[in-house]
């Protein structure tokens, strides 16, 4: 996550003092973190996952990972938004390619059992829009880090990409040729075949 | 750059909703005119539109539970004292680092000690003071011995508790190590100023038991930083309040060293408190300031005297004197 023209986050003070006071076990640096990004976190996995109670799991396991293995994220490398925002996503990913692999398994089990479809699969089109994002938002996950950080940024965090270039320490030039390419590659996993997406990965 | 580049450019931003308001006027009016621009523009939205999903059927409300739920994975800090504070957080602070040293045991970090050897070395450490509160040993072979040199009776304790652990995993080791802290925070020395107002002789410095576990804290933050620096990762500095506490430790002890008879010098950390050192009959020598992190580094032994960064005025001799002499302290 290290910018790659040297220059440092604005961010950097803030969360290195905040850094600090979680690695010494100071509780009140983990509530403060979780009022600052508390809400960024879970409407980044709300977004991905689509559901209220696995936004909650994820958020959790966010902040647990925060406060238990504070070492994970370093101040040095980027910002603490973008890291946790980064995070929720991976884990909401993770979590709606399980329920995927978990439906899919229900249902082969139906048919191996009684030889019949599942009955109630939901509107055709939303399934459709349900598993292309989920392709999406996986080829989103697997962007390279300096794109990734800029989407999220932008995307999820609501920061312009003037905004965004200040708080990576980037050119603006840079923010926008990230934002451009990471979409760009987002676009053309639309046009493979959505099944790949828990087919690929996990 | 013509108008077409630069809208071009900024596309993507304008699909994620990511421009200044300013641009996100001119987005429309350039597409517009431009097939082209306008082609990618609806690609560019129809991504994000995807990237968001069916609609939600839940209505986001306001849930606090994940809170309460991630400061579950960490253990409560232990209520101490203001004098045994520096000590829970530091032995907090190593605890932080521990779920990175899996496969990384035998990495070499001070003296000739792997990060193994400088947990057991710790174990080591925190043994005398744990022995002196009544605390049974973890190793075989521990006693107190007045009468020896502190030093010898240190470092043999010391190699002995790392030949010890060598002969076990170094989970059994950090397991010992923690649960032996956990015991000195549970004393009712860490809870009690009063009770820690006791001295007790450890070190070669007789002190109260509330200087003690400043050394301690001291200790288990220094080493832990040793650890930090040989994984690559950045140990911050302990809490400003426990720095300030740690420092004012040091400045006692280097005080007693130099004594009444050395020239005196006024020394300071950056931004914080100043002391005069040495003689107090004399006029004062020199002056010399250091950062507050620089000067525990320099009495944990980890900066030489000439090497520490420092800003002075007055008698050099009078300075070398006061660096040299805090970095002999050599208390780790």
């Amino acid at each position: 996550m290290e910018s790659t023209d040297g220059t440092t986050s604005v961010q950097q003070p803030a969360d290195a003092e905040l850094h600090r006071r979680l690695v010494y076990g100071d509780e009140s640096a983990l509530a403060e973190a979780y009022g600052a990004y508390g809400g960024l976190v879970r409407a980044v996995a709300m977004r991905v996952t689509r559901s209220r109670a696995a936004a909650e799991d994820v958020a959790q396991e966010v902040f647990a990972q925060l406060w238990s293995r504070p070492y994970a994220f370093e101040p040095r490398r980027g910002s603490l938004r973008t890291w946790l925002s980064v995070l929720a996503h991976r884990r909401a990913v993770d979590w709606v390619r399980g329920e995927a692999r978990h439906r899919k398994d229900v249902r082969a089990d139906d048919l191996a059992l009684h030889g019949i479809p599942d009955a109630s699969p939901g509107p055709a089109e939303a399934v459709v829009d349900r598993e292309r994002s989920l392709q999406l938002h996986t080829a989103l996950a697997e962007l390279p880090q300096p794109q990734r950080e800029v989407v999220h940024l932008a995307y999820f965090a609501g920061r312009t990409y003037r905004q965004a270039a200040v708080e990576l320490g980037i050119p603006e030039g840079t923010a926008k040729t990230r934002l451009r390419t990471a979409l760009r590659t987002l676009a053309e996993t639309l046009a493979d075949p959505p099944d790949r997406a828990w087919e690929g990965g996990a | 750059m013509t108008e077409h580049d630069d809208v071009r450019d900024l596309l993507a931003a304008w699909a994620f909703g990511a421009l200044e308001p300013a641009e996100e006027r001119a987005v429309p009016l350039h597409l517009a005119r431009c097939q082209d621009c306008a082609a990618e523009a609806e690609q560019l939205r129809e991504t994000v539109r995807m990237l968001e999903g069916p609609p939600l059927d839940e209505p986001p409300s306001p849930f606090d539970t994940p809170f309460a739920g991630a400061l579950r994975a960490r253990p409560a800090p232990p209520r101490v004292a203001r004098h045994a504070a520096p000590y829970a957080a530091a032995v907090a602070g190593l605890r932080a680092l521990l779920p990175e040293l899996p496969g990384r045991w035998s990495t070499p970090v001070v003296h000739d000690w792997d990060v193994h050897a400088t947990v057991a070395h710790l174990l080591a450490a925190d043994e005398h003071l744990a022995l002196r509160l009544g605390i049974e040993a973890r190793v075989p072979g521990a006693r107190i011995d007045e009468d020896a040199d502190w030093t010898d009776t240190w470092e043999r304790r010391s190699a002995e508790v790392i030949a010890h652990e060598y002969g076990r995993r170094p989970e059994e080791t950090v397991a010992d190590w923690s649960a032996q802290a956990a015991e000195l925070l549970g004393t009712p020395h860490a809870r009690d100023p009063e009770l820690a107002a006791g001295t007790t002789l450890l070190m070669g410095l007789r002190l109260p038991v509330a200087e003690h576990f400043l050394a301690r804290a001291f200790e288990a933050w220094i080493h832990t930083d040793d650890i930090g620096r040989a994984l690559g990762l950045t140990v911050p500095p302990p809490p400003e309040e426990h720095l300030g506490q740690l420092i004012g430790l040091a400045v006692r002890v280097l005080d007693t060293v130099l004594g009444t008879e050395t020239p005196p010098v006024l020394f300071a950390v950056r931004g914080g408190e100043e002391w005069v050192l040495g003689s107090r009959s004399d006029p004062v020598a020199a002056e010399l300031t250091l950062d507050p992190v620089d000067f525990c580094l320099l009495v944990g032994g980890r900066y030489a005297p000439d090497a520490v960064p420092r800003d002075t005025t007055g008698d050099a001799a009078a300075v070398r004197n006061v660096l040299e002499r805090a970095a002999s302290l050599s208390w780790l």
